[in-house]
């Protein structure tokens, strides 16, 4: 029993040894060590930009180190290719998911490798090896589904039964849970642990801290290209995680002084669309109003409906008592309705133009002017990116190049502009370090502090208690719970968004 | 290859950004020059460089249209039957005893028409805008013939001035009308909101959208423009060919205007585009033209170069974009 858990703690089935990767002057990594053990969950965290990415990619083969070794099985890889990679039994699961839409589960599980006799596809061996593979994990999912109809947690689930299948050993699993709610997180979890009690090493990608406490066995915390420290998660709780990842830097709690909101700015009558059913809320001036929900859920549609993208099957929105009309994105901006985006690439920014340009974009938009004045452009950028603290290496870079908490804060800074009266904010700090996060939470409580109504819509039960004055909850698109947030707890909501009953 | 990158290299330390975005198109430009120059005495004197710039006054006409509307994510196969039946129309409606100039506003307005239809079959009826204009354009390439009966329909000396006048004594009319065009498009695009909201659209429509920027309008006075510049553009033809006939403008024009605006580095699929890189794929096609004719190759190769140096193009600009 000893000299085989000896055993198993030295041969690890990937090692990095110093290994160091600058891009152009930029140091991404500057000498990281990092030892994965078969049958372990290790997360590796950190802030953006610390080199998360960089390492997994490292690990796939997408680059290579610029010096430092690459062992995998304890042998050195002289030349990793993503190919070669793969054929030693290392996967990654993106956080964009990659299934075809078009065909069904089973066809993806098996794609470029579909069981054929003189050409002719094997359809009952296809279903067969399909349902194998995924009762071998648990999943239950049916082959025959057609994967674009799939949840994205059930997307996900099945991405990692394919590597599994096709003799993933290590798999490095990107963000999975990134924009699920509590109970697909769940089920991703649950795939997790099966394959780790079955012996295959996974790398843990996640911002999510709650989640990588529960389920990871070590943790490696970058920082700066560093490895700040590799921990067994069984030894640190959270405010000891983000201290490691944020090292110097401080972590801002929820301010003491509590808001005295104003009259009824933002109400929503009896609005039904999509996943929303009769859906009643009225936001105050200076009030931070959460709806929280499972990703996925109701809280979703408060996009399309508030900014006009979709019109409402029913129900009503009203800002100031003036009716906005629905399924009209012009009159929703015209009544001073400001709804920010959780997709800052699908529906808020514009990749290729410059930073000051997206700044100026919503304005723009509502002034409508004939000319372009480049000069009052760059000026009210810069002050924008003072006041919000866009940081930027060059001058005035397309806002693509940015990383996503900077991403973030321009498309805060742009549609914030001129004072709105009430505001949507969709998930306003997904994907964002955690500087960036409590940046962007000071800039929500600063909204409401000058009077604006801010509606948070969210599955992030950690930033509504942060973020919000009330919180109401929402399953399967109807109203569970309304609660000022004094009265409420984390475990509560915790407990009301996965499905119990307040205690 | 390797020589061309090194130079962009450099180029990109020295040059303002404007010029060092096209300076392998400027230097495949004078590689070309060069090398014709070379071989024939002909290509540098003034009368054969008059030639190139009038021949090629048409097609920049009608590539500073697409290049706007390309930016904004659009794209118009039916620029060159426009044409075709513009001129035609011009050609008739003098024939039928109308004041020249009359008889051009009114194939001026026709264009302005035919892009507005198209553009609202594009934004209102939500078709795409390859498949709507390349049936408006089947459609139009049959009206252009119906109008001239598929006959040559001479104009007399009507549209001389246009044709063969001169401005200052020296530049062509033609060649003036299209540098005119170019440089306006070239403002609108870097200096008026419309052309700023073109690269917004072009870069993420529904961003632009949420942001208040008028979407539908602006693609409906893109569609509108390109429409009335491929217009202009059948007025110059048949001011310069002094008659309207079968087989002028039409899919060639098309296809040799939509290679000109991708070898400028206007991205097909929207967000970006210069004029500065549209001129210089239009003087580029016409440079390889006018020397495939002084060094005497066989005319059937035209077609060869003209695709292989958009094939080339594209191959770049995709190489460029990776490169981000």
């Amino acid at each position: 029993m000893d000299l085989d858990l000896e055993e198993r703690q030295v041969a690890p089935v990937l090692e990095l040894r110093e290994v160091r990767k600058a891009f152009g002057g930029a140091q991404a990594l500057a000498g990281v060590d990092f030892t994965l053990l078969p049958g372990e969950v290790h997360a590796v965290v950190g802030m953006n930009g610390a080199g998360k990415s960089t390492l997994v990619e490292m690990i796939c083969g997408s680059f290579a180190p610029d010096s430092g070794d690459i062992l995998i099985d304890g042998e050195r890889q002289a030349s990793l290719t993503p190919r070669r990679a793969h054929a030693a039994g290392v996967s990654i699961v993106h956080q964009k998911r990659t299934l075809v839409d078009g065909l069904t589960v089973a066809e993806n599980l098996l794609l470029g490798r579909l069981p054929t006799r003189a050409g002719r596809v094997l359809w009952k061996r296809v279903r067969q090896e399909a349902a194998r593979a995924l009762d071998g994990l648990g999943i239950d999912i049916a082959p025959d589904a057609v994967a674009g109809a799939l949840g994205p947690a059930e997307q996900t689930l099945v991405e990692i039964a394919r590597e599994v299948d096709l003799g993933g050993r290590v798999l490095v699993l990107d963000e999975p849970t990134a924009s699920l709610g509590g109970r697909d997180a769940q089920r991703i979890h649950r795939l997790v642990r099966t394959l780790r009690d079955r012996g295959t090493a996974i790398v843990y990608i996640s911002h999510h801290l709650d989640e990588v406490l529960d389920l990871a066995d070590r943790i490696t915390v970058m920082r700066d290209g560093r490895v700040a420290t590799v921990v067994r998660s069984a030894e640190l709780d959270l405010p000891a995680l983000i201290r490691a990842m944020v090292g110097d830097r401080l972590v801002h709690e929820r301010s003491g002084t509590s808001r005295s909101p104003g009259k009824p700015v933002l109400e929503l009558a009896g609005l039904s669309g999509g996943r929303l059913h009769a859906f009643d809320l009225t936001v105050r001036a200076g009030e931070v109003v959460a709806v929280l929900g499972p990703a996925g859920d109701g809280q979703c549609e408060l996009f399309r409906l508030l900014t006009g993208l979709r019109r409402a099957e029913s129900g009503r929105v009203t800002v100031n008592d003036a009716e906005v009309a629905p399924g009209n994105v012009g009159a929703s901006l015209a009544a001073g309705l400001r709804c920010i985006t959780g997709d800052r690439l699908s529906y808020g920014l514009v990749p290729a133009l410059s930073v000051n340009e997206n700044l100026d974009l919503v304005r723009r938009g509502r002034r409508r002017p004939w000319l372009v004045r480049w000069r009052d452009i760059h000026a009210q950028g810069r002050q924008a990116r003072q006041r919000y603290g866009v940081t930027t290496l060059q001058v005035d870079p397309p806002v693509s190049t940015l990383s996503g908490g900077n991403q973030q804060k321009v498309l805060l800074s742009a549609w914030l502009d001129g004072d709105p009266v009430a505001c949507l904010l969709e998930e306003p700090t997904n994907g964002v370090d955690v500087a960036a996060k409590a940046d962007i939470h000071r800039i929500v409580d600063d909204l409401a502090d000058r009077g604006a109504a801010v509606l948070l819509s969210s599955s992030d039960v950690d930033e509504v208690v942060r973020l919000a004055d009330r919180v109401v909850v929402v399953r399967s698109g109807r109203i569970v719970a309304d609660l000022p947030m004094d009265r409420v707890t984390r475990d509560d909501l915790v407990t009301l968004t996965a499905g119990g009953e307040q205690t | 290859m390797t020589a061309l990158t090194a130079l962009k290299g450099q180029a990109r330390l020295a040059l303002p950004p404007g010029v060092s975005r096209h300076a392998g198109l400027l230097t495949v430009l004078l590689a070309i020059g060069t090398v014709t120059a070379l071989k024939s005495d002909a290509f540098l004197t003034g009368s054969n460089l008059l030639n190139v710039s009038q021949q090629i006054a048409v097609v920049a006409v009608l590539a500073a249209g697409l290049t706007l509307l390309m930016t904004a994510g659009g794209i118009d196969f039916s620029l060159g039957a426009i044409a075709a039946l513009a001129h035609g129309v011009v050609a008739q409606l003098i024939v039928a005893g109308f004041n020249e100039w009359t008889a051009v506003g009114l194939a001026l307005a026709l264009g302005a028409a035919i892009g507005l239809v198209n553009g609202l079959v594009v934004t209102l009826l939500k078709v795409v805008p390859f498949v709507a204009t390349l049936a408006t354009s089947t459609i139009l390439g049959g009206a252009a013939l119906l109008v001239i009966d598929g006959k040559s329909i001479s104009i007399g000396e009507h549209l001389v001035s246009l044709g063969f006048g001169e401005v200052a004594g020296a530049v062509p009319a033609l060649v003036v009308i299209a540098m005119v065009v170019c440089v306006a498009a070239g403002l609108v695009l870097r200096w008026t909101a419309f052309g700023r909201n073109a690269f917004a659209i072009g870069g993420n429509e529904n961003a632009a959208r949420l942001a208040g920027i008028p979407v539908v309008r602006t693609k409906l006075l893109l569609y509108t423009l390109g429409g009335l510049l491929a217009a202009l553009g059948g007025v110059m033809l048949v001011a310069r060919l002094g008659a309207a006939s079968p087989g002028t403008g039409g899919l060639h024009l098309e296809l040799t205007v939509v290679a000109a605006v991708v070898i400028g580095g206007t991205a097909l699929h929207g967000g970006s585009g210069t004029l500065v890189g549209t001129v210089l794929g239009v003087v580029l096609l016409g440079v390889v033209a006018n020397s495939l004719n002084l060094l005497q190759i066989n005319a059937h190769y035209q077609d060869v170069a003209l695709g292989t140096v958009l094939l080339i193009a594209a191959i770049t600009n995709h190489l460029r974009g990776g490169s981000h």
